[in-house]
């Protein structure tokens, strides 16, 4: 039995321990979120923060996170209460179709916590290992660095308003 | 090798069967007797199978086109709210189930593709709100005893007597009303979403992990199965050792299937485990010997060949005589795959006689179909729940997926989830046909081409989408039928038709007085399939940089000669010109250079400015600036989105993408060999579009095939070096 934080809640499971994080958080806890696109650490699309770090889940045994603290996408905000960062992706509309979003979110998150006002390579180099294979490149680098912008004039730390950049009309 | 001389109309005439780049353009599915599949909330109005209007003041719109990044759910959905009056942002959407009210105009079945989807229901889904919106305004005169005439709507409300009436209020009366057939439509002048910016509908799902995408399906009891296929395609099984796969934890089932071995377990991740466990022996195919290196050289071999002409226009020999400057050259794209980031999956449950499938999908008409054909359930208890497709580009218009589910469901009697590795989705995918072409072109004193000679050699892809495609429109046709016309097709494209997708792009867009397009059919017998922009992802690399250098032996710009040959092509001369406009503002730094392309395709003409350097042989591409005619932009943001999009997705094949076969085999399996454009190699996009009052054409794959002879005609100002063959790599 292997025992961890998921989303602020103890949870415990007896998968093969060598099961990769991902297929455990998809497929017995139900979580949808986190995608699986490489299964080789490669692609991103399985981004989660283990202790706050952003960790390809798609090669890391559920064994190696015993009484870690896991974060997904479902726990970063919610449609009702949304991070920063996916308030700033749809105001944006930063998503195509939209399966390695989550990901590329988590990764930008973790930047964002280590360095709130990244410089443009800095983005470029923690979001390398993120691919987006319908290339909203251009959209999700204006995205990080707008909520970087934000945090930053604001001068409170990364509560802004959600509320402020909803979906809306403009004529 | 074979190629036949086809006259000027019969290519026409073939083109007409397969034109558009999916399907036949006749109705194949046959069941618009079935009832629509739109479950009714108590008491709503469902006008058609489009549209249904809750008494809470819902309004629910069944999508008919499927949702792959393209942004066609804010695209349709917006032809939908413009003329019923609603705010797009309140629209429910929901992936229509399969019907043939729902098929594509264009294809005659429900298929999304050929960047087709607002061309072709700009009018049919404006026309469906409007006369959605008439009867609601019918009901509400009745109902509130008014003069229809004195009611106007407002954002999803009817107004009388300045007081607002929710639509949902005149649902049990306008359900008892017949709607007119063409209510007015409204005049560009009064469109209120039409051209306008707003977020895409799905942005908000999309950014918070709650998008559902076929992989997320989970129903109960259900059983996870991988498959094990042939290295090279096409090759049987002969044998299989399960005993080490049957060993594995949670391993229920190991089935034989048509594609080769299917293991069944409890979690996915025992079925991965076991299904690489397996000890299988294939067949010996004729695939099976071949190499890239046998490819190119059968390839070669056939270009210069004397035969395959398809079209041809004026004298080309006198032409080439008289010519001022004479230029040849061979330009070689090689074999891709499309990988879109969600490998295909599905899943089934077979019980009581009903089949319910989901999976994202470019045709759910045939993945019903195919659920039919190989489970023996009448389509009539198929329900196909399409879901968000985690990339498409034409890889989800083939199914194979679909029959290998069915299978394993009917042989296990389990509830299924069938989901391919990467390594499966890279090495048992279905390609971009390679291509070798060959432009021998002349031009006058005056920087006029006079003679344009183009030829390309390599597989077919349209006998190849018959072969995929009927089994599943055709369901009740027994199979030795659907072979005798896939072994007819296959003859044809061979010897006496053309398959117009594998030469499109190659000649159409430039006024050459003079011209010859030929075709020789080489096949190995190697799976193709629609990629991104299909033949122009390749013809357009070999015209445009032919172009530039017809240009520098003129010696007149990339845009001027462009400009002078394209006197016949006012909407491409435009985009041409716009562009031109903006490279001359442009101020590229020190040791970087322009390079510049234009392209027509799926009527949307593109012209593109990339901005490269060079450093320590790498090819760096920093900007690109790309100008768009694409009709009316129904949504101007979206636009851009899918040109930045193509960009990068052109970007890809044009740096990194290759795919090699050793003894049939693809050798490439991942991410790490078979790379894809990252955040660090990505330049700026900006997007011109032009404003434009003509009806919108699609904007799905345009901005791909520019891309490439862009990014090749900088690196020749940068190096001097003229590359090509794709994926660019100097010297």
């Amino acid at each position: 039995m292997i025992e961890f934080t998921l989303n602020g809640q103890i949870v415990r499971t007896d998968d093969d321990p060598n099961t990769p994080l991902l297929w455990v958080v998809r497929d017995t806890f139900k979580l949808k979120g986190s995608k699986f696109g490489c299964g080789a650490g490669l692609c991103g699309a399985c981004t989660m923060h283990v202790d706050g770090q952003a960790v390809r889940t798609c090669v890391l045994p559920v064994f190696r996170v015993e009484g870690k603290q896991i974060t997904t996408i479902e726990g970063l905000g919610s449609p009702d209460s949304m991070h920063p960062l996916q308030a700033a992706w749809t105001e944006q509309s930063v998503p195509q179709c939209g399966y390695c979003q989550s990901g590329q979110i988590m990764s930008a998150a973790a930047l964002l916590e280590d360095n709130p006002s990244p410089t443009e390579q800095e983005v470029d180099q923690a979001m390398a290992g993120n691919i987006c294979r319908c290339g909203c490149y251009v959209r999700i680098k204006r995205a990080i660095l707008s909520v970087a912008e934000n945090a930053a004039v604001e001068d409170n730390g990364l509560a802004y308003n959600a509320a402020a950049v909803m979906p809306e009309v403009q004529s | 090798m074979s190629g036949v001389n086809v006259s000027r109309r019969n290519f026409l005439k073939a083109s007409g069967v397969v034109g558009g780049g999916l399907v036949l353009g006749f109705s194949l599915t046959g069941c618009s007797s079935r009832p629509v599949p739109v479950e009714p909330v108590a008491g709503a109005f469902v006008p058609n199978a489009f549209i249904q209007i809750t008494p809470d003041n819902r309004v629910r719109f069944y999508c008919p086109r499927d949702e792959m990044g393209q942004g066609v759910t804010t695209g349709l959905g917006t032809l939908i709210a413009e003329e019923l009056d609603i705010d797009p942002q309140s629209l429910d959407v929901v992936f229509a189930g399969v019907h043939a009210d729902y098929n594509n105009p264009d294809f005659g079945t429900q298929g999304t593709g050929g960047s087709s989807s607002l061309r072709v229901h700009y009018r049919q889904l404006r026309q469906v709100a409007a006369n959605v919106r008439d009867i609601i305004l019918e009901a509400a005169a009745r109902d509130l005893g008014a003069a229809k005439g004195d009611l106007k709507t407002d954002s999803g409300s009817v107004i009388a007597d300045g007081e607002r009436h929710p639509y949902g209020k005149f649902a049990a009366t306008a359900q008892t009303l017949t709607a007119p057939e063409s209510a007015p439509l409204k005049s560009r002048g009064d469109f209120k979403y039409i051209g306008k910016d707003f977020v895409r509908l799905d942005a908000l799902e999309k950014s918070t992990g709650t998008a559902v995408y076929g992989i997320d399906i989970d129903v109960p009891g259900m059983h996870h199965a991988a498959v094990r296929r042939s290295p090279v395609a096409g090759a049987k099984l002969v044998s299989v050792d399960k005993s080490a796969a049957a060993g594995i934890q949670g391993v229920t089932d190991i089935v034989e299937i048509s594609s080769g071995v299917a293991v069944v377990a409890e979690k996915y991740w025992q079925a991965k485990q076991a299904v690489a466990a397996l000890n299988p022996t294939w067949e010996i195919v004729e695939l099976g010997s071949v190499n890239t290196d046998k490819i190119r050289e059968d390839y070669l071999r056939a270009i210069d060949a004397e035969e395959g002409i398809v079209e041809t226009e004026g004298e080309i020999a006198p032409a080439f005589s008289n010519a001022a400057k004479v230029l040849e050259n061979e330009y070689w794209a090689p074999y891709l795959a499309h990988a879109p980031l969600e490998p295909m999956n599905a899943v089934l449950r077979i019980e009581n006689g009903q089949a319910d499938l989901w999976t994202g999908t470019q045709g759910p008409a045939a993945a019903e179909g195919l659920v039919s054909r190989f489970s023996g359930i009448a389509p009539e208890n198929i329900r196909v729940h399409s879901t968000y497709l985690g990339g498409g580009f034409g890889r989800r218009g083939v199914l194979t997926h679909v029959i290998e589910i069915t299978e394993i469901a009917v042989a296990t009697g389990k509830p299924i989830k069938l989901l391919w590795s990467r390594e499966d989705d890279i090495k048992h995918g279905v390609y971009r046909p390679a291509s070798l072409m060959k432009i021998k072109a002349g031009v006058d004193e005056a920087g006029q081409v006079t003679a344009w000679q183009a030829k390309r050699v390599g597989g077919n892809i349209m006998p190849q989408t018959l072969k995929n495609m009927l089994p599943g429109l055709l369901p009740g046709v027994p199979a030795s039928i659907i072979n005798a016309a896939v072994g007819l097709s296959n003859r044809a494209f061979g010897s006496w038709t053309i398959d117009e997708s594998s030469i499109e792009g190659l000649f159409e867009d430039y006024d050459f007085p003079n011209r010859e397009v030929s075709h020789v059919t080489v096949e190995h017998q190697v799976p193709l399939c629609f990629w991104r922009s299909v033949g122009h992802s390749y013809t357009s690399f070999a015209k445009e940089t032919m172009m530039d250098e017809l240009a520098e032996q003129a010696g007149l710009g990339s845009v001027e000669f462009r400009l002078r040959n394209t006197k016949n092509k006012p909407r491409l001369n435009n985009v041409i010109k716009v562009a031109g406009e903006h490279m001359k503002q442009m101020r590229p730094a020190e040791g970087r250079y322009l390079g510049f392309a234009a392209h027509n395709c799926f009527q949307t003409d593109v012209a593109q400015v990339a901005e490269v350097s060079v450093e320590r042989g790498q090819i760096r591409v920093h900007k690109v600036t790309c100008v768009v005619d694409c009709g009316v932009a129904v949504n101007p943001d979206i636009v851009k989105a899918q040109m930045e999009g193509a960009i990068m997705y052109g970007l890809t094949a044009a740096l990194h993408g290759n795919l090699s076969h050793r003894d049939g085999t693809i050798q490439e399996s991942n991410f790490h060999d078979y790379p894809i454009l990252r955040m660090n190699e990505s330049p700026d996009v900006e997007v011109v579009i032009i404003d434009s009052e003509e009806e919108p054409t699609g904007v799905g794959e345009p901005g791909l095939p520019p891309i490439a002879p862009a990014v090749a005609n900088a690196v020749y100002a940068a190096t001097g070096q003229r590359l090509r063959s794709l994926p660019l790599t100097l010297a």
